[in-house]
């Protein structure tokens, strides 16, 4: 670093915005312009000036034949004053002939000296707060970019998971502090069926973000038209590789499921192979192909299979498989599927985080963005699952279709021999929370289904009823009073969600960007009863 | 919305006796019926009759827009100085006016001999 400096001749003192004023000349003389000396890097003139600390060196005198003594000379430098700081050349002065053409005495080279030796720290000081100065603007850019970059990743990652009778579904995302490329979305179809994308952009920073975002809009837009996953990646591939920067590619995984029949459809565009779990044990879901934006005209193998209940799929970035123990030991595939093939109380996702905090110890500093992705089939009674799916259907949003999913859920639920007072009232929650899904969440569109799935959990019976709501809210917004309403001070109407509340034992919303599902329960014994005779 | 998808599964029954308009309603109390609800209470209210019985005992189905339709004709109701009763109601409908508190603002009997009978003894 000592030789990149742009060294100035200085042929007469003058002011410079770098060194402080010298004292001037009692007469106005004529002014010789500086003349900016480059001395290249590696020249032997650098190791000589060094060599000679704070001597004064007559350059014609100089033994020495180099670029850089040659642009001395060139630019008429009689004196050349290296200002040697703690060993290191940090300047030089360079002096031309005196205004009186004389040469310069011995008290000049003396004077000139102890300026050199006193000039040298205060200069390099000047250097290394210049130094700081830029270097805390490099951090600042830094983080900026970081910032911006978080920003990008946050705003277009789902706020929500898909809520669907049924499934359980469960995202996290933690980017590293350098923020890199993972991504993940869930794409609703009309029909019901869900699209969910894992991707990771290679590169990280700003850069990634902004590929991040094109990617996942091309994927949306084309999973809107063409709706399979292997021509979906096919397509956002040949997109996508004319929109890349090069050498910057994304894998993505694009699995698409029918939440009413847990069939699922899914293409692999280069990235980690999900694991599925099955009572048989942990298995890939293999499907091959090359990452997107590499090479155009790419082909994607697309795969199916059918989720049963109680099984569930992991999707994960690399950030998870390559992160590291504090001996550099790899966490790796392997040790994953074994994890997931281990009994696990409530969510894998949080199982996952805690056995990955075991592996890499408290003082990881996170290598790259760990994402996980969890799509859970609710389980049919296995042994430890405690949760029965008696059915699961799909009615069109149709007028008076509550009727059929009311007499539908009774007809499921015969064989456990509610009482008839309890039943009944079963029939009305579900009537009225099928009836909201359809005007309100579905505005009776015949396209859009309502999906009921009745389960058995422990002691307790539910019915979850699935709309595609939007996030809007059922129009109740007060309790419905009777005396206002015939005052006329409330509209006769607005029974529907009080009734539901009071003809079951719980009711549980929960929404996401699309859905909205209304969970139903009736405590079976008899200790858990809510008033059915008040 | 108005809704005319589906055939109205309702029916209607309305009569004169000892000055109370009585109105059997067979089939599903739904936002279908309303037509059919308010065509048979201006029916039996016709003449000023002081008192309507709405029997209930050929009930299949109601709803909360069932509900609000009752709302609506006790409103009415109120306006014209009459009172209403209800009768037939199964115990399951029976818990729901309770809940609703619809049984403090309309009359109930078991049957429409005990509600006649409850309004000639005045």
């Amino acid at each position: 670093m000592t030789t990149r400096a742009l060294w100035r001749n200085r042929s007469r003192p003058q002011e410079t915005p770098d060194t402080p004023p010298v004292k001037p000349p009692v007469a106005p003389a004529p002014v010789a312009p500086v003349v900016p000396l480059d001395i290249p890097a590696g020249d032997p003139l650098l190791a000589h000036l060094q060599a000679n600390q704070s001597g004064v060196i007559d350059v014609e005198r100089l033994a020495l034949d180099s670029p850089g003594v040659r642009a001395l000379r060139a630019a008429g430098v009689r004196l050349a004053l290296p200002l040697v700081s703690q060993g290191e050349l940090v300047g030089l002065i360079n002096l031309g002939q005196r205004l009186s053409e004389q040469d310069y005495s011995s008290d000049d080279r003396r004077l000139l000296g102890n300026l050199a030796t006193q000039a040298a720290p205060a200069v390099r000081v000047a250097q290394l707060v210049r130094q700081q100065q830029l270097e805390a603007l490099e951090r600042q850019r830094i983080e900026q970019e970081l910032r911006v970059a978080r920003l990008i990743q946050q705003f277009l990652l789902p706020k929500e998971v898909p809520a669907v009778a049924g499934w359980e579904v469960a995202a996290y995302y933690q980017p590293a502090r350098a923020v890199g490329g993972d991504f993940y979305d869930f794409i609703h179809f009309p029909d019901g069926r869900i699209g969910f994308v894992i991707g990771d952009v290679t590169d990280k920073g700003v850069p990634a973000a902004l590929v991040m975002a094109t990617t996942r809009t091309l994927l949306r837009t084309t999973a809107e038209q063409l709706v399979a996953p292997g021509a979906v990646l096919e397509r956002t591939n040949n997109l996508l590789v004319e929109n890349i920067p090069p050498k910057m590619f994304v894998t993505c995984l694009y699995a698409l499921l029918d939440p009413a029949s847990g069939h699922l459809t899914f293409a692999n565009a280069g990235h980690d192979v999900p694991y599925r779990r099955t009572a048989e044990g942990v298995v890939e879901l293999r499907a091959r192909g090359m990452p997107l934006g590499l090479l155009p005209g790419m082909q994607y193998e697309q795969h199916e299979t059918t989720l049963r209940p109680g099984e569930c799929v992991l999707l994960y970035s690399d950030g998870l498989v390559e992160a590291h123990s504090p001996t550099r030991e790899m966490f790796g595939f392997p040790r994953l599927q074994a994890l997931m093939a281990e009994p696990t109380d409530g969510n894998l996702v949080p199982f996952l985080l805690d056995r990955l905090r075991d592996f890499t110890g408290p003082a990881w500093e996170q290598e790259d963005d760990v994402t996980m992705v969890l799509l859970s089939a609710h389980g049919d009674g296995g042994p430890g699952d405690g949760r029965e799916v008696l059915a699961r259907f799909e009615l069109p949003s149709r007028p008076g279709n509550e009727r059929r999913a009311m007499e539908q859920v009774a007809e499921v639920v015969a064989p456990l021999g509610l009482p008839q007072i309890k039943l009944d009232r079963l029939k009305t929650a579900v009537a009225e929370a099928t009836m909201n899904g359809m005007e309100h969440g579905n505005k009776y569109d015949e396209a859009i289904p309502v999906l009921i799935e009745v389960a058995r959990e422990g002691d307790d019976l539910t019915v979850s009823i699935t709309d595609r709501g939007l996030k809007q809210p059922i129009p109740e917004a007060e309790p419905p009073d009777l005396t206002a309403k015939l005052a006329g001070q409330q509209s006769p109407r607005g029974w529907g969600l009080f009734l539901i509340q009071n003809m079951v034992d719980e009711m549980h919303v929960t929404t996401d960007d699309v859905h909205h599902t209304v969970k139903l329960v009736v405590h079976l014994i008899a200790g858990g009863q809510r008033g059915s005779t008040e | 919305m108005s809704v005319s998808a589906s055939q109205p599964n309702i029916q209607m029954h309305v009569r004169q006796e000892d000055g109370v308009g009585v109105i059997a309603i067979q089939g599903e109390m739904t936002g279908f019926a309303e037509e059919a609800l308010m065509n048979a209470y201006n029916e039996a209210s016709d003449g000023a009759c002081p008192v309507v019985l709405l029997d209930f005992s050929g009930l299949e189905y109601m709803n909360s827009t069932g509900i609000g339709l009752l709302v609506t004709l006790l409103i009415r109701a109120q306006r014209q100085s009459q009172r209403l009763l209800a009768c037939g109601l199964s115990e399951h409908y029976r818990q729901i006016f309770d809940l609703t508190r619809l049984n403090e603002a309309i009359g109930l009997y078991d049957s429409q001999a005990e509600a006649l009978a409850a309004v000639a003894a005045g």
